[in-house]
């Protein structure tokens, strides 16, 4: 069950998404009234069903309409796979960093490594390994790159 | 039948013969497929419609020879091999014959053969109803009845543990329980329909809290055999519509927008998300009797394994 809290970072509002997405969701009456550029922490959403999506961008839709600007920042694996599945999910927003997943060769731990959208394209799509958190070897990105990141080639 | 001349093919189609105990027979041209199909009806025909060329001469051969609509062909044994998601070929979508499909694999051909062949073996049953149909021998299954709807949640969220205790990386579940949410939420509410087949929860919120008693009872069927886990959503109501089926898992939004539908309670995304997140769907369905939808996902070692995995969707369906 989602749960929204909102906090002010330096003059900007930023809301907190956690838990899951799905039929219960009520965004409306979670977010309120929002105008004016809104920043959302997406890191905690670790699934979104089908009517989640759609009660999504119902919602973020008529914010746009009304003038909101959206950024996403920190997005979990299960909301990337969203953006790039569905072209219109961040209705006009902007996505600034996401979580890639990594998993570690050796002892098949899984893991997250943060990163800026901005560098994972200075970076031509390929993420650099990272030190696997439970056995201190290689962990690698684990996904298809064409995939993961197809919301930064369109 | 394997219908094709692709090495790949041959070399899957082989490892599914054998796995399902069926005998092999290879054939070229689509022509001589025909003659062949009209003389002696194969038991499962697998044809190679990669591209609308090689479609269109498999069906003017069948057309000419057998007839698309002939006694001979029966969707429920005809087995489309393609080269993408069904997204991007919309005449198999809009085929008169179209009963199952697979995207021809690029790894581990034999392994995907074989895996394809149990469900060939499963498909060929006079009700291929079960998951144990679809897996090895060594599968263990387990039934769950859900009461009321709101008891979906903590369905999806008991096959999530189960994976995870069944070593399935923690990405992996999330997808596949994901899945299940979808199937089930679908046999609640989009399969009731009254005696005209009219759907009874089209316009009913997907958080509801509905009785799932009597003709709506809703069961949850779970099995793994070590490699392959399948998940089944079990309603009674036989109400599965092929061509609205076929649309809904085809539908891509990754280029056109996805508009908000106002006239149902549904996002009609479901289907289309678990295909594209690596699962395979077989869709079991008796007219007015029974549908069960199972979702196939196997186990691997890291997700990018995970997401390229073989990957099907067939329908069995019974008039």
């Amino acid at each position: 069950m989602l749960k929204v809290t909102k906090e002010d970072a330096n003059g900007t509002v930023l809301f907190r998404l956690s838990g899951s997405i799905e039929e219960n969701v009520n965004f409306e009456q979670q977010f309120g009234s929002i105008t004016g550029e809104v920043c959302l922490n997406c890191k905690d959403i670790p699934r979104i069903n089908s009517v989640g999506v759609k009660s999504w961008i119902k919602f973020f839709q008529a914010a746009q309409a009304k003038g909101l600007k959206l950024q996403f920042i920190e997005c979990s694996t299960a909301i990337v796979e969203q953006i790039n599945l569905i072209s219109n999910f961040v209705c006009g927003g902007s996505v600034e960093s996401i979580y890639a997943p990594y998993s570690c060769p050796s002892c098949k731990a899984e893991q997250v490594g943060l990163f800026m959208c901005e560098n994972i394209k200075k970076l031509n799509f390929e993420l650099p390994d990272l030190d696997c958190i439970k056995c201190g070897k290689k962990a690698v990105f684990d996904d298809i790159p064409e995939e993961y990141f197809s919301f930064l080639m369109r | 039948m394997l219908i094709s001349s692709n090495s790949v093919d041959q070399q899957f189609a082989t490892q599914a013969a054998l796995a399902s105990g069926l005998t092999l027979l290879v054939v070229t041209d689509p022509k001589e497929a025909a003659k062949l199909i009209e003389a002696e009806t194969p038991r499962c025909i697998l044809c190679d419609v990669s591209t609308h060329e090689l479609y269109v001469a498999l069906e003017n051969a069948l057309q000419e020879t057998v007839g698309l609509f002939s006694d001979k062909l029966n969707s429920n044994s005809i087995h489309f091999i393609g080269d993408g998601d069904l997204g991007q070929a919309s005449y198999l979508v809009q085929s008169p014959i179209f009963g199952n499909f697979m995207i021809r694999p690029e790894k581990s051909i034999d392994e995907a053969g074989q895996h394809y062949g149990r469900v060939l073996k499963g498909s060929l049953q006079d009700r291929a109803f079960g998951v144990r149909n679809f897996l090895k021998s060594n599968a263990k299954t387990q039934t769950i009845k859900l009461h009321i709807t709101t008891q979906k949640q903590d369905a999806v969220e008991a096959v999530r543990s189960y994976l995870v205790a069944a070593k399935f990386n923690n990405r992996m579940a999330m997808v596949i329980a994901n899945g299940v949410d979808e199937i089930l939420m679908n046999a609640m509410f989009d399969a009731p329909t009254d005696e005209l087949g009219k759907a009874l929860y089209q316009h009913t919120a997907r958080s509801a809290s509905i009785k799932l008693e009597g003709k709506h009872a809703v069961e949850m069927e779970v099995g793994y055999d070590g490699q392959y886990v399948a998940v089944a959503a079990i309603d009674h109501f036989g109400s599965l519509d092929k061509s609205r089926l076929l649309s809904l898992i085809s539908k891509v939004y990754r280029d056109s927008e996805y508009k908000v539908r106002n006239q149902g309670a549904g996002a009609g995304l479901g289907l289309a998300s678990v295909f594209q997140s690596g699962g395979s769907l077989v869709f079991v369905s008796e007219a007015r009797v029974r549908t069960e939808v199972i979702l196939f996902f196997k186990r691997t070692d890291n997700y990018k394994e995970f997401k390229a995995q073989f990957k099907f969707i067939g329908t069995q369906l019974y008039f």
